[in-house]
């Protein structure tokens, strides 16, 4: 069970230690139910840290989110850890970036949350609108004891649950240097109804859906910025010669943005759903990343974000690899 | 001109009569509220609910042909002249923002794009009677039923709309609607203004804002800029959502033998932005731009043009997916000791 | 559709199988469709997911990617890793509702000229029933 006096003191204790640069961990938001990353760097930041049900953002985006300016002559460069708190879904975005040599495993210190799934904002926020002050939510059985101003209310786990935490495999950390509470029981069973639903249709039905969807992008690119796999320093996307992407809003220039995006998580998107979470459009792109995820375990049989030993999906290959599409 | 009003069920001949022109309206897109034209008059159903995509949009719209051209030629193909368009159902904090970003466009030389564009649109307000939870109108000059920048503000009594024209623009409007319309009563114009206070007091977040033009003058190396930008994911959501904002980037397109050169929204919140063609950035970090959002809207639109270019909608803080809070932001830069 | 519809379709070639398999076609005058714009690659490896998602937006009607038979890649794996990428592409494409005719692959060593003929029958023929490709094409109505 969460014990946030334990969370407080490791975070202490932490951040106390010299070979620690800063913690990263979770607070209460300025209203409602949104929490704000929190960037500790003293042991007296440690009162405003939380962990609750409420805890969606992935944190792992921020170790290779810091932006490196260049060291002035005659310093050394600053090789301290990062301190991150991690739920079971974030633990496998760190794994993916040792796989792939994005950090390395001694410039992090993993703190481990098992985690028994979050809120949907979405859902949360229009079950309890216009909600201002800050609202605590803790974890029941089965049930969200959330802590409105105007009293308590209990509302069943099934009802508020992140998407992404239905069918969570992954509860308990991958990967941790330390952990602060007992690991929880997996639910999920890895089922992916939501993409069989979308395959069963025919393909024009599917253009249909996609082209709304795609349309209405903004290209405000939250979706790139919040993946914490999505930390190429120089993004295809933001390249002028050759320019693969024009700037333009419209159907063509969209598809090729969403399309490039989720190829280029394929067999590495860990499912944290953060992706879909930040969309301010609200559009489906766990789908787009479901999809493939989906086609890499049956079909190959791989998971990414599990082994930091093991290889990059795309860098690797099975002499026997499925070959039926081939002329 | 006195106030009207239309009862509801003369609303569709209302609509009708807007159609004549380009009529844009609230309406799903996608899975999100924005302006969009309206095809058929059953559509139209004001809502009060707060667009995620904000009335610029039609105005300065995200993509924006400046001319066109043939690859070898010399000839610029300009665009058409815009045609007339009518915004129903534009919040007060929307219009308001219009206002400021007309002051942009219209600066040193009128921007051909957007002030034809304007010129030949009508803007239809609502009076916003459900503010949300993170809109701080009040403190910046404006209000629920704050008239700047609307030609024609509706107010919705249950039965019926009452019609405030406010430009020469509303006049002609409810002119048009000749017979559609009725003299609005004393009564209708009191419980009008009652409504506009009970929303008013709605308005539950709240900023002093005079003192922080300077102050953030003062705090420009506070470290208050890292620890806000810490959590910054460096997305574009709160300047694209945003009313005032209004940087674009020039772009050059071609397909074929066929080119266009084209403007397109771009951010300051992207590290591109202020990249050098020589690799140097100005704005290296998250810290630096997030000081440039603030000081923007805060400090140097303030200076330029004497107003500040936030009208408090509340978009920023409600699409901020790390939840960065601009009063919390400015509530710290007014408590922040120099 | 009209009997006249030829389809644009580009092809990447590997220098080393396909490449000297369609040259082989050609030198042995064997006669097959010419709606195929072939780039010569060095490897198949070396395609990038991008050139099919650009190749569809800037005007074919369909891809082609060959490559030599498992095991016979001159640069020893490079085709295996587009085995992998390009099954998942396909897979992609087809999810966002692009016709599944469209984006073909296949393995055609330097001596088979005549396998390079059927693939490129197959591949015409599979792209002339899908029709002309529409769906993000970068063009003027869209602008």
């Amino acid at each position: 069970m969460v014990d946030l006096e334990k969370l407080k003191n490791v975070a202490k204790e932490t951040v106390s230690r010299e070979d620690v640069k800063y913690l990263v961990g979770w607070r209460q938001g300025t209203y409602g139910f949104r929490v704000s990353p929190h960037f500790m760097t003293k042991p007296e930041d440690a009162d405003k840290l939380i962990f609750s049900p409420l805890c969606v953002n992935n944190l792992a985006t921020y170790l290779t989110l810091a932006e490196k300016l260049p060291v002035p002559r005659g310093e050394e460069p600053d090789t301290r850890k990062v301190a991150l708190m991690v739920k079971g879904c974030d633990s496998r975005a760190v794994v993916q970036q040792l796989i792939e040599k994005g950090i390395e495993r001694d410039s992090v210190y993993v703190i481990g949350c098992p985690c028994q799934g979050v809120l949907d904002l979405e859902k949360v926020e229009e079950k309890f609108p216009g909600v201002q002050s800050p609202v605590d939510v803790q974890w029941g059985d089965d049930k969200f004891i959330i802590n409105l101003p105007d009293g308590t209310q209990e509302v069943p786990r099934e009802e508020l649950l992140a998407q992404k935490c239905l069918n969570c495999r992954y509860p308990n950390p991958v990967i941790s240097d330390v952990m602060l509470w007992e690991e929880v029981e997996a639910w999920g069973n890895g089922e992916y109804a939501d993409v069989k639903e979308l395959e069963a249709m025919d393909s024009q039905e599917r253009w249909t859906f996609w082209q709304e969807k795609f349309a209405s992008c903004i290209r405000c690119y939250a979706c790139r910025n919040a993946c914490p796999m999505c930390y190429c320093e120089d993004c295809v996307l933001d390249r002028l010669n050759p320019q693969w992407v024009f700037r333009s809003n419209n159907i063509s220039e969209n598809t090729v943005f969403h399309l490039a995006r989720a190829f280029h998580l394929a067999g590495r998107c860990i499912e944290c759903g953060e992706c879909e979470r930040v969309c301010p459009m609200g559009l489906p792109l766990m789908s787009l990343n479901r999809k493939l995820a989906k086609e890499v375990r049956e079909k190959y049989a791989f998971e990414p974000g599990l082994d930091p030993e093991s290889k990059p999906f795309q860098s690797s290959y099975r002499p026997d690899d499925q070959e039926d599409f081939i002329l | 001109m006195d106030s009207k009003k239309l009862t509801k069920d003369k609303f569709g001949g209302f609509v009708e009569l807007l159609s004549k022109q380009k009529l844009y309206v609230p309406q799903m897109v996608g899975e999100t509220l924005r302006f969009a034209p309206v095809s058929s008059k059953d559509e139209v159903d004001l809502v009060f609910s707060n667009t995620v995509v904000p009335p610029k949009s039609v105005l300065f719209p995200q993509t924006e042909t400046l001319y066109e051209y043939e690859a070898g030629g010399t000839e610029l193909i300009m665009p058409e002249e815009p045609e007339e368009k009518v915004l129903l159902g534009v919040r007060p904090c929307d219009a308001r923002a219009l206002t400021i970003v007309d002051k942009l466009f219209s600066w040193d030389i009128d921007d051909p794009y957007y002030v034809n564009k304007r010129e030949n649109t009508t803007i239809i307000g609502l009076a916003c009677q459900e503010p949300g939870i993170n809109c701080f109108c009040t403190s910046l000059g404006g209000g629920p039923a704050s008239t700047e920048g609307i030609d024609l503000l509706l107010t919705d009594l249950g039965e019926g709309y009452l019609l405030q024209p406010l430009t020469e623009k509303g006049e002609k409007l409810c002119q048009d609607a000749g017979e559609l319309l009725v003299e609005a009563a004393g009564e209708d114009r009191q419980a009008a203004e009652s409504l506009h206070q009970e929303a008013a007091e709605k308005i539950v977040r709240k900023i002093e804002v005079d003192t922080i033009p300077q102050k953030l003058e003062e705090l420009w190396e506070s470290p208050l800029w890292k620890n806000i930008s810490d959590a910054c994911l460096g997305c574009g959501a709160c300047t694209f959502l945003c009313p005032t904002c209004h940087c674009f980037d020039i772009q050059d397109e071609m397909e074929g033998f066929e080119g266009r050169r084209c403007r397109v929204w771009d951010s300051c919140m992207f590290e591109e932005y202020t990249l050098h063609t020589s690799g140097h950035n100005p704005r290296p970090t998250r810290r630096e731009r997030t000081r440039n959002r603030v000081n923007h809207k805060y400090s140097y639109f303030v200076k330029n043009f004497g107003t500040i270019a936030c009208v408090g909608c509340g978009r920023c803080i409600d699409n901020c997916p790390v939840n960065i809070d601009i009063l919390d932001i400015l509530s710290q830069v007014v408590k922040e000791a120099i | 559709m009209s009997e006249q519809y030829e389809p644009n379709i580009v092809a990447f070639l590997c220098n080393w199988c396909s490449y000297a398999g369609a040259d082989l076609a050609g030198t042995s005058r064997t006669q097959y469709p010419v709606n195929l714009n072939i780039i010569r690659v060095m490897c198949s490896g070396r395609v990038n997911p991008l050139f099919i998602i650009n190749a569809l937006q800037q005007g074919a009607d369909g891809v082609l990617v060959s490559g030599c038979h498992p095991g016979d890649c001159h640069y020893m794996e490079g085709n295996f890793y587009a085995r992998r990428r390009f099954g998942l592409m396909k897979e992609l494409l087809e999810y966002i509702g692009v016709d599944s005719r469209r984006f073909n692959m296949s393995w055609v060593s330097a001596s088979e000229g005549g396998k390079w003929k059927d693939v490129v029958e197959e591949v015409v023929g599979k792209a002339k029933e899908a029709g002309p490709f529409e769906q993000f094409r970068r063009n003027k109505i869209n602008w």
